[in-house]
């Protein structure tokens, strides 16, 4: 059985149609790329699948393990193991970044039948991660995502990501406004996640995260809907010939 | 609504009828007082929007039916407030002080702190009579408490203050009198609460002199039932380089209106003044605030925040006036909102009075609602959408919870906030 499924999805924010019949199949364990312009309807595939309330679906089916997602609350898909790891993390002040994670995991164990995590062991878990990812300790204590710069929420997706070990991990521009420090880090955080029961799907603008983060397909939007799909070598081939050259072949 | 007014003559045949004692002076002078203004309504500008009718109804049917006489009865209510913050407690009774809660603090004395009751005897002149719910609370007064501090004394705890109506007596008066001398400290815990269902009234007056260098951080936690109207009034005095720190958290009550003031005679005097607002259903719950800079320089903040659910009606009204001559104030007052809400109302109006030159003056307001973006980042994550809006409102509200002027409160104040909440957000 596929992990996702996505069949003809046509979706958009009121009348404006943004994806115009969508497909897209994930086994366990496959890293997937999703490439395209702006405008394309990345975003909206990522936010979609999440759950997000200003997007209505208008046709097509999205499937989870066969299970319908577009039936579930945004919790529901958190718990059935769905990450999405925001292009613009919120910063939520107030709300510390510890009680977040606790809470997340929390929510998804208690889902699962199991009782609360252990206060000591979520503590080194969540430090032993923040190392990997170099992020300072202090950054539990902090406000959710309040005063970090670009780098910083992006690790804190990171973060999350790691300390909630979802089944399917949606990053939306993960490597945009990265330094290239930073992209490394985020992904090795990446690459230690990978897993044969994990699936990823990274949407990105650009190549180059791919080059430190290889997935094993990748597919090109354009206008709302895939218009071509590969291997690794179709982004390489994206980085010499422009976006362009999917759009022409899209309206051939 | 048509203006209902408390009637003269029930008022005056209530007082009169009191057995005479050592407030019999204070009552009278006060009944008379009280007949040129009467109940303030909704045509005074400073109650626009807190309309005193019911209470007035209330009023006039205990009157009539009842004699105004209060008594302190034995009641089993709310013991774990006590049991949970450590301070010295004084039980309050239909304005009435339990004589056994304030026999166990005579030791107090060996700290500088004297505590007695009106009931025994009250200076000539000491209880004001500011406005006219003053002057109510002063016609019907039968006890309350005149609290001392001795120059340069301080106290190991905060005194507590565990005020109960316990709804065998409708309409209730308190009044507190603090002094607090040089370079002394005293920390006041006040609950409200009530002791029993129905409709009830209670008027209160706290009136504060800090003298050269006192300190006084005063924190009330009003927590009553939804039939349960407030009006309190707390206005205190600032002499050269004291310092107040108030705190009002109201959470409860049907109705509940405060006037907070204060008045700023001394320079270097420093004024705190932070409260959070929880209003669901029907509930009306409306500040008023007035800071004088009557010198300079002088130190004045102050921040409400609210959370409103449901029908519920707010109202802020903080005002800070510079008068001439006080050079070298620094005042800030804000208001921030948040409903829950289509149906809440918030009517919020900081204002600035400016008579002299060189101040430095702010103030602003905001009225909102939940970040949806915030909402499903959090729902994202696996939190619910209860869940979610608990940890954004608990955000907001504890802005105002980190300026608790009293630590022994905190932990209490923290799992009232929270409990409130729940409750809060459950209406939707």
């Amino acid at each position: 059985m596929n992990m996702l499924e996505i069949k003809n999805l046509k979706a958009g924010i009121g009348d404006t149609e943004i994806l115009t019949g969508l497909s897209l199949s994930v086994k366990p364990g496959e890293v997937h790329a999703i490439m395209g312009p702006n405008g394309s309807g990345k975003s909206t595939l990522a936010l979609v699948i999440a759950g997000h309330e200003d997007y209505e679906v208008y046709e097509g089916t999205v499937e989870f393990f066969g299970k319908n997602l577009l039936d579930l609350e945004p919790e529901e898909r958190a718990r059935e193991g769905i990450f999405l790891g925001f292009q613009y993390p919120v910063e939520i002040p107030g709300v510390n970044n510890a009680y977040l994670l606790k809470a997340a995991v929390n929510a998804k164990r208690k889902y699962e039948g199991l009782g609360e995590v252990d206060a000591f062991e979520f503590l080194k878990i969540a430090r032993e991660t923040m190392a990997m990812l170099d992020m300072d300790p202090s950054f539990l204590k902090r406000g959710v995502n309040e005063g970090f710069s670009g780098g910083e929420k992006k690790r804190n997706e990171i973060l999350q990501m790691a300390v909630l070990k979802p089944r399917l991990a949606i990053l939306d521009e993960t490597d945009s406004g990265l330094d290239i420090d930073a992209l490394k880090a985020v992904a090795n955080g990446i690459n230690a996640l990978r897993h044969p029961e994990r699936s990823m799907v990274l949407v990105t603008h650009y190549q180059r995260m791919l080059d430190y983060v290889e997935p094993d397909f990748v597919h090109v939007l354009s206008q709302g809907k895939i218009v071509r799909s590969g291997d690794k070598s179709l982004a390489l081939q994206l980085e010499e010939r422009g976006y362009d050259w999917v759009r022409q072949a899209a309206n051939a | 609504m048509n203006a209902i007014s408390l009637q003269q003559d029930l008022l005056e045949a209530a007082v009169t009828a009191l057995p005479p004692d050592e407030l019999s002076a204070v009552r009278e002078a006060a009944v008379s007082r009280f007949a040129a203004n009467g109940f303030p309504t909704t045509k005074h500008e400073d109650w626009k929007y807190t309309n005193l009718s019911a209470a007035a109804a209330l009023s006039n049917s205990w009157l009539q039916d009842k004699s105004a006489q209060n008594e302190a009865q034995a009641v089993a209510i709310d013991t774990e407030i006590p049991e949970q913050i450590d301070a010295h407690w004084i039980t309050i009774i239909n304005g009435i002080v339990d004589p056994n809660s304030l026999s166990n603090l005579d030791s107090l004395i060996d700290n500088g702190i004297t505590i007695s009751r009106l009931a025994e005897g009250v200076a000539e002149g000491s209880i004001a009579l500011d406005d006219p719910m003053s002057a109510f609370n002063a016609a019907l007064l039968q006890d309350g408490l005149h609290i001392t501090v001795a120059d340069d004394s301080t106290l190991d705890k905060p005194i507590g203050l565990l005020i109960i109506d316990d709804g065998s007596v409708a309409v209730t008066q308190v009044r507190i009198l603090i002094e607090v001398g040089e370079n002394a400290k005293l920390r006041v815990i006040e609950c409200p609460l009530s002791g029993g269902d129905g409709k009830q009234f209670a008027n209160s007056v706290t009136q504060v002199a800090l003298s050269d260098g006192a300190k006084l951080d005063f924190v009330r936690l009003q927590q009553r039932q939804k039939e349960h109207w407030n009006v309190n009034r707390f206005s205190a005095r600032l002499e050269r380089e004291s310092v107040l720190n108030y705190n009002n958290f109201d959470f409860g009550g049907g109705l509940a209106r405060n006037d907070i003031v204060a008045d700023i005679v001394g320079t270097g005097a420093s004024v705190q003044i932070h409260g959070l607002y929880l209003a669901a259903g029907r509930q009306h719950i409306d500040n008023h605030t007035r800071v004088d800079h009557r010198v300079g320089p002088a130190k004045s903040t102050e921040e409400y925040r609210g959370i409103l659910n449901g029908r519920a009606r707010c109202v802020f009204n903080g005002k800070a006036i510079v008068h001439a001559g006080a050079d070298g104030t620094d005042a800030s007052q804000s208001n921030h909102n948040l409903l829950l809400s289509d149906q809440a109302e918030i009517d919020t109006k900081p204002e600035l009075e400016i008579y002299a030159d060189d101040v430095k003056c702010s103030h602003g307001a905001t009225v909102g609602q939940l970040d949806k973006s915030a909402l499903f980042y959090l729902r994202s994550r696996g939190l619910d959408k209860d869940q979610a809006i608990q940890a954004l409102t608990r955000a907001f509200a504890s802005a105002i919870l980190s300026k608790l002027a009293i630590d022994e409160c905190h932990e209490y104040l923290a799992s009232a906030l929270d409990r409130q909440l729940d409750a809060l957000i459950d209406e939707e």
